[in-house]
């Protein structure tokens, strides 16, 4: 540690720090424009500047290392008349129209010229030196506001690795802008907003809706995917007015991406549930909760006598707005009051097969991921996950990685995604190949070596050895489009590295991976030596881990699961209890699924919103949506978040657990809890909420490359469902400002599929496999490689899924879809 | 091999090529001679730049030392006729000093070469820069032979810094200091960079450089890549330059054939090359972390500094730039000694330097001398004096992070501290003469334009303050100005150079502040007395004729593009202020001194007077 004085106080700092790192680090305030946290010090603003002993010029705090003996004054005389100065010179052209902007209350330069009194400069020349508004989904920029600090386009260009914004013009004409002054087309991530200092960026959907000082802030877990990043809401009058990331909140420490900072409206969602409903003469008519709680406990106990439990079934959901606690309530519900163990989730076509995969390769019952895992790797290889898109915060980690810690970054991956266009190494294979690659890899390991010598007494090695005899890098070439010396440069590049990281996602509309594929990427894994700690395997949603561990997971002995309650022709389901999943949209194999409901004798469907599953129920339970309740959610990294109540509930809706609570006791078996204080204690005796990586009993488990669903002269071109960074899950299309920026379906075709098939960019086109067919827009791209479709499956009028089927077997599940003109 | 009794070397410089000289001017001669048969005794050669551009396009005949100026192609008739067949030298294309009788038909006699030493421009007006052999046999790449097989990077850097050779760029940091300091960056990969931007307005010194001995650059870069072990280096220079973009890449080229670039130079295991990086050229680049950052592919704009470059450059290497001529210096201290390159200098400014000497002088051009003499002597003697005999001013020294200096200075020698000391620097080298018909307000002025067009944007001192400035003077020179202005003036100049982040907002406020100090009259009589007494300020000036000295010669009456002047012949004129547009041409006609510059209120009195005799 480095010592060194500041305004007279010692000061103990890392060698590697600045001197305003010091400052910080023991609260004192320097003054700054063009510092933050993430990026390399700009030396911009020149507020910053503090004296130092010895010498003779002032400083930057914000990029002068600090030093032993240091002695350095933050505030005297000469320095306030040198900050002065800058401030004035800023406000020569920075409107004074605070009582009209956005940022006032918050604003680094209101503050920084209110505490140097630099508001009527004596430099004040006014005048304007760009237009005063430019628009543009969700961001809204009024360049004459703006100090050309920088911080946008570093953040932008550096941390997120978008590029979208740059400085154009130079001296006093320098503007903030995409490249030609077009209109912004980026992530609309908003972490440029976040970061202005002063109002040139704001947030669109907010803005003259409130001021600052009028809002109260409170902290909640972000209700889409499983980083688990902290918001912190701007509520007003019972109101969530704005998102925004806060530096020392959370695991996510301000970072956030568009889901978490703009996609909160999906609460203001004009089909929000108000009532509850019960379908009479074909039509959801509206009644009270008394009536639809007595019909649904009815139904049910009419059911349980006539077919026996065993013919209830319930589906439950992955995402925040349920809770652990929704979660546990409705298996004991079903458990308890109706007597079955038939309860599942979304999580069935993906969590639950990285989880079995898990189980297998390391005997664990769940692994989290260690979001800083990446910081501390040297190589990381990413298998066939758009983690930018999925988990895009996480996913900013494996960038800074790679960026800042000098990570050798490999990713398999056949679209042009952000991790691929960063990475050093980028292994594009055909879709669904990453297990003939990861193979390929082992065996080069084995064949040259490279494996930890400790892995010949892991379970199952001879075996392995046996399987990937034959699974050389040439014959890997052949199937996957990789060259052999690439493939045999990245076993080696990842079996040398000292602490390396494989990451993939198993999101539930990803068909390119299947359990097969965790498992190949754990058997490298063990074969070089590593532990279950280096897969990350990122849970989707937000209450993934939680929904599972609180027991929504078929019972071990009989109890049926997704496929067999929704699929199986022997199916012996005749009423569904469904909490919070659009199973129209989110399931694979759509038209069977909707038989399947459409054929119930009764079907309850519970949820925020009036999804395409709920206009098919019996009954439609309005619940209280995340934010208007209390509960805890465990995402990805396993750890207990809590969500918190910050807003009334919508209309009569009640918090899910509530309502089981209810209806058990109109079925004549009540629960035993009456209030939240009962659930959580009952969730904190009962659920699990610990995860650890340590006993794992790691075995290898040989798998082999299986080609799916063969294309053919009718279905020529294999597509690929996935999640978009705007929308993964259903809840996404709720949101307004998400949908700002894409509320359309398309598929995305390479261009030279596209010129083949005369189609043009936006040309409707009919799409189709052997299951169905759906009419949506083409993109023409070349993201993704020839003989690929990319389609993104959440948007329910597109009903994507009527195309697809659940991979069966371990596999991928890729569909053979042809393409045609439909304009 | 033919052998030929006179040589004809025509200057292929910028200047005199782009005068109608050069190739045109050849093509010429080489008719004529044909015409006359003897084109077998004359051998005419493309020289590089002689440095003599005021007087050009230039012939120097050889081995006579017989000198030519302002040639045109038509010219060559005579010349061929005359002299190189009937052997007298045209007297009509000789040289005549200004103000002095008789001509000088001898390069050696006359003072503007033989008043220069000749050491980085040793082989001006003698090599043609696109032949290697032609260098070589001036000893060329000797230094480097000497660098890498007999001497060890620690000897290269101590030969340099024992020679006190300052970087001729803005800085003037110590070279052997620097290329000391990333020698002992411990990293596997360094580079070394050589700055040819040259973005100081009327400077063309490296340019020069560049077309005229290329190699001469190349060979210093590869002695500075063997102190530094570095294997490869970019030579920075700026598309419009283009003969300097393509003499740099044939000798580059050149170099690479000759096995003195690439692998294994000479044999000695030592493998260096070296590229051209045309940029569209920015003043800002000059320093040195926003240069790194455009080779790069990035905005060119300067970051913070610790960590320097020497440490952290290119694409975060340690890495060293010099400019052209830095490195144009190095193989003649390697080759002839530290002590051989302190013969010329002072203590803290050894050596020689060129300056780029125009503005309203007779001899302007390029000329080399050595650090710590005159402005004196450079501008009077060597220079041979203010142009047209005007009343000399005061000379703006170092370009837009420079300043000016009034007569009193004049004999302050030329040293880096010493210039520092009166608030200028020697900087890039550029040397402006101004006489009584500049405004320092209008001269500062326009520097400040300068400035504002070529601030990066990064830093608010620097991009708005020198706006602001910039508007104070439109205010001053447009009749607005107020006293408390030149208050405003030094506080936002004084503020500017304390907190700007880089040289360039730094240096920016000098001219201002100089011109400000030492002609503070100048200013006083533009707030106070809405009078520009040089008449450069529009606004603020009243063109009238004397009666009592006009001559009627007319001479005024013919250059005024608008006809606002009006006379008999042989009786005082005068001038319609109706219609005049004080574009300053009859003042600058004048013979007599009888065109005035009154001040600005006098438009008015002369109106009304004129009304009144109507």
């Amino acid at each position: 540690m480095i010592e060194l004085t500041i305004n007279g106080k010692k000061v103990k700092a890392p060698p590697e720090s600045t001197i305003l790192d010091a400052a910080r680090k023991s609260g004192i305030y320097i003054p700054h424009l063009c510092y933050d946290r993430r990026l390399v010090p700009y030396g911009g603003c020149r507020l910053c500047l503090v004296e130092v002993e010895g010498s003779s010029k002032l400083l930057t705090s914000c990029s002068t290392p600090v030093r032993d003996g240091m002695v350095v004054q933050t505030e005297t005389e000469k320095l306030a008349k040198a900050r002065k100065s800058v401030l004035e010179l800023l406000l020569v052209h920075h409107p004074l129209d605070c009582p009209v902007c956005d940022k006032a209350g918050e604003c680094e330069l209101q503050d920084l010229a209110f505490k140097y009194g630099a508001a009527e400069g004596r430099f004040k020349r006014q005048r304007s030196h760009g237009p005063d508004y430019l628009d543009a989904p969700l961001v809204v920029r009024d360049p004459n506001r703006c100090v050309l600090c920088g911080i946008c386009v570093r953040l932008c260009t550096e941390y997120q690795g978008v590029g979208a914004i740059n400085l154009i013009g130079r001296g006093f004409k320098t503007m903030v802008s995409p490249a030609f002054g077009e209109t912004l087309d980026c992530e609309f991530c908003g972490q440029c907003i976040d970061a202005c200092p002063v109002g040139a960026l704001s947030s669109k959907p907010i803005r003259y809706g409130t001021r600052v000082w009028m809002m109260e802030h409170k902290e909640t877990i972000c209700p889409y995917c499983g980083c688990g990043c902290t918001l912190t809401l701007g509520v007003r009058e019972g109101r969530v007015e704005r998102s925004v990331g806060k530096e020392g909140k959370g695991i996510s420490n301000g970072d956030l991406c568009g889901k978490g900072r703009f996609g909160f409206d999906f609460i203001y969602s004009k089909q929000r549930l108000t009532t509850p409903m019960i379908r009479r003469n074909g039509e959801l008519e509206p009644v009270g909760w008394e009536e639809a709680l007595a019909f649904t406990a009815e139904k049910l106990s009419r059911i349980k006598e006539t077919h026996g439990p065993g013919s209830i079934g319930a589906i439950g959901s992955e995402s925040a707005p349920k809770t652990v606690e929704d979660s546990y309530m409705l298996q004991k519900f079903m458990r308890e009051t109706v007597g079955t163990g038939n309860i599942d989730s979304a999580a069935r076509f993906g969590y639950a097969k990285a989880q079995g995969a898990v189980k297998q390769a390391f005997g664990l019952d769940a692994l989290p991921i260690d979001f800083h895992s990446p910081l501390e790797s040297e190589a990381i290889l990413v298998v066939e996950s758009d983690i930018s898109s999925s988990h895009p915060v996480f996913a900013l980690r494996i960038l800074e990685a790679a960026r800042e810690k000098g990570a050798k970054l490999m990713v398999m991956e056949p679209r042009m995604t952000k991790l691929s266009r960063h990475a050093h190494e980028w292994l594009r294979n055909r879709p669904g190949s990453s297990v003939a690659v990861l193979n390929a890899m082992m065996n080069t390991m084995l064949d040259e070596g490279l494996y930890d010598k400790g892995a010949s007494n892991v379970r199952n090695f001879a075996e392995l050895q046996k399987g990937l005899a034959d699974s050389t890098p040439e014959k890997a070439e052949a199937l996957t489009g990789v060259p052999a010396e690439r493939i045999k440069e990245a076993a080696r590049d990842f079996a040398k590295a000292g602490r390396r990281l494989l990451c993939l996602t198993m999101g539930e509309s990803e068909n390119s991976k299947g359990a097969n594929t965790v498992l190949a990427a754990a058997n490298l894994l063990i074969l070089a030596g590593s532990g279950p700690e280096a897969l990350q395997i990122p849970a989707e949603f937000s209450n993934s881990m939680g929904m599972f561990e609180a027991g929504v997971r078929p019972d071990a002995d009989g109890g049926l699961d997704a496929m067999a309650m929704i699929y199986d022709d022997g199916s012996p389901i005749k009423a569904m209890y469904i909490m919070g999943e659009d199973l129209l949209t989110a399931f694979p194999r759509t038209s069977e699924v909707e038989a399947r409901l459409k054929g119930l004798e009764f079907l309850v469907v519970q949820d925020i919103r009036l999804t395409e599953t709920a206009k098919l129920a019996d009954v439609v339970l309005p619940a209280a949506s995340w934010a208007e309740k209390e509960g805890t959610c465990v995402g990805a990294t396993g750890i207990p978040q809590r969500a918190v109540k910050c807003v009334p509930a919508t209309g009569e809706s009640l918090p899910d657990w509530k309502i089981f609570i209810e209806l058990a006791k109109l079925m004549g078996k009540g629960l035993g809890v009456e209030d939240m204080a009962g659930v959580r204690a009952e969730v904190e005796r009962n659920v699990k909420l610990r995860f650890e990586t340590s006993g794992a009993a790691p075995a290898f488990n040989p798998v082999a490359y299986g080609d799916g669903e063969t294309t053919d002269a009718d279905y020529p071109m294999s597509m690929v469902t996935g999640v978009l960074l705007q929308h993964s899950g259903s809840l996404t299309t709720f949101s307004n400002s998400l949908c700002s920026v894409v509320s359309d379906a398309y598929i995305q075709v390479n261009v030279d599929d596209a010129s083949r098939m005369k189609l043009s960019d936006d040309a409707f086109v009919k799409l189709s496999s052997r299951r169905g067919e759906v009419f949506l827009k083409a993109r023409v791209t070349d993201e993704v490689p020839e003989g690929m479709i990319f389609a993104p499956a959440h948007f329910p009028h597109a009903r994507v899924n009527a195309l697809t089927s659940p991979s069966t077997n371990g596999g991928h599940s890729i569909v053979a879809v042809r393409v045609e003109s439909a304009g | 091999m033919n052998r030929y009794r006179t040589f004809l070397m025509i200057c292929g410089g910028t200047g005199c090529s782009a005068g109608g000289g050069g190739g045109k001017l050849k093509d010429a001669l080489e008719t004529e001679l044909k015409d006359r048969g003897i084109q077998d005794e004359f051998k005419v050669v493309m020289t590089c730049c002689n440095g003599f551009c005021g007087e050009g396009p230039i012939m120097k005949v050889n081995p006579d030392g017989i000198f030519y100026k302002g040639l045109k192609p038509e010219n060559m008739a005579t010349i061929a006729e005359e002299h190189l067949y009937k052997g007298k030298p045209v007297e009509r294309h000789l040289y005549q000093a200004p103000g002095r009788p008789g001509k000088v038909p001898l390069m050696k006699d006359i003072p503007y070469f033989n008043l220069q030493v000749s050491r980085v421009m040793r082989n001006k007006g003698l090599i043609d820069p696109e032949k290697i052999e032609e260098y070589i046999a001036r000893d060329g790449y000797q230094a480097a032979a000497k660098a890498l097989t007999s001497m060890s990077p620690e000897e290269i850097i101590k030969t340099v810094k024992d020679s006190g050779l300052r970087g001729r760029g803005g800085a003037n940091f110590p070279t052997g200091l620097k290329w000391e300091l990333c020698a002992g960056a411990p990293s596997d990969e360094k580079y070394i960079l050589c700055n040819g931007d040259e973005g100081d307005p009327g400077v063309f010194i490296d340019r020069t450089i560049m077309e005229s001995d290329p190699h001469a650059v190349i060979e210093g870069m590869i002695i500075g890549a063997k102190a530094i072990n570095a294997k490869k280096g970019y030579l920075y220079v700026r598309i419009e330059y283009f003969m300097a973009v393509s003499r740099m890449q044939l000798a580059i080229k050149e170099a690479r054939e000759n096995g003195l670039l690439g692998r294994d130079i000479l044999g000695t295991g030592f493998d260096f090359d070296m590229e051209v990086f045309e940029t569209p050229g920015a003043f800002v680049c000059g320093e040195s972390t926003a240069l790194m950052l455009t080779v790069e592919g990035k905005r060119g704009m300067p970051r913070p500094t610790p960590p320097n470059s020497v440490v952290k450059g290119l694409f975060g290497k340690p890495s060293v730039l010099n400019n052209v001529q830095t490195f144009a210096n190095v193989p003649q201290i390697i080759l002839n000694g530290a002590d051989w390159f302190k013969e010329h200098g002072v203590e803290g400014s050894t050596g020689s330097r060129v300056f780029a000497l125009t503005g309203s002088v007779n001899n302007a051009g390029l000329l080399e001398v050595p650090m710590g003499e005159t402005l004196n002597r450079i501008v009077n003697e060597i220079g041979g004096g203010v142009k047209r005999g005007r009343k000399f001013k005061a000379i703006h020294l170092g370009g837009p992070s420079g300043g000016y200096l009034p007569e009193k200075f004049l004999d302050t020698p030329l040293t880096f501290e010493g210039m520092e000391e009166i608030g200028v620097m020697v900087g890039s080298g550029g040397v402006v003469v101004m006489d009584d018909l500049n405004c320092m307000v209008h001269a500062a002025k326009s520097v400040l334009e300068f400035t504002v067009f070529e601030s990066c944007g990064k830093c608010p001192p620097c991009r708005i303050g020198s706006q602001v400035l910039m508007d104070i003077y439109n205010d001053i020179t447009e009749g607005r100005g107020k006293m408390e202005d030149l208050d405003l003036i030094e506080e936002l100049s004084d503020e500017m150079i304390k907190t700007s982040l880089c040289g360039l907002g730094q240096c920016a406020p000098k001219p201002v502040l100089t011109s400000l100090k030492y002609f503070r009259e100048e200013y006083e009589s533009h707030i106070n007395e809405g009078w520009c007494k040089a008449g450069e300020c529009r606004e603020l000036v009243t063109f009238y004729i004397d009666e009592e000295t006009c001559k009627g010669c007319g001479a005024c009456k013919r250059v005024c593009p608008v006809e606002a002047i009006t006379g008999e012949k042989k009786k005082p004129h005068l001038i319609n202020q109706e219609t005049c547009i004080k574009c300053r041409a009859c003042l600058e006609t004048c013979k007599f001194g009888s065109i005035l510059a009154g001040p600005a209120s006098m438009r008015e009195e002369l109106l009304n007077k004129k009304a009144v005799e109507a």
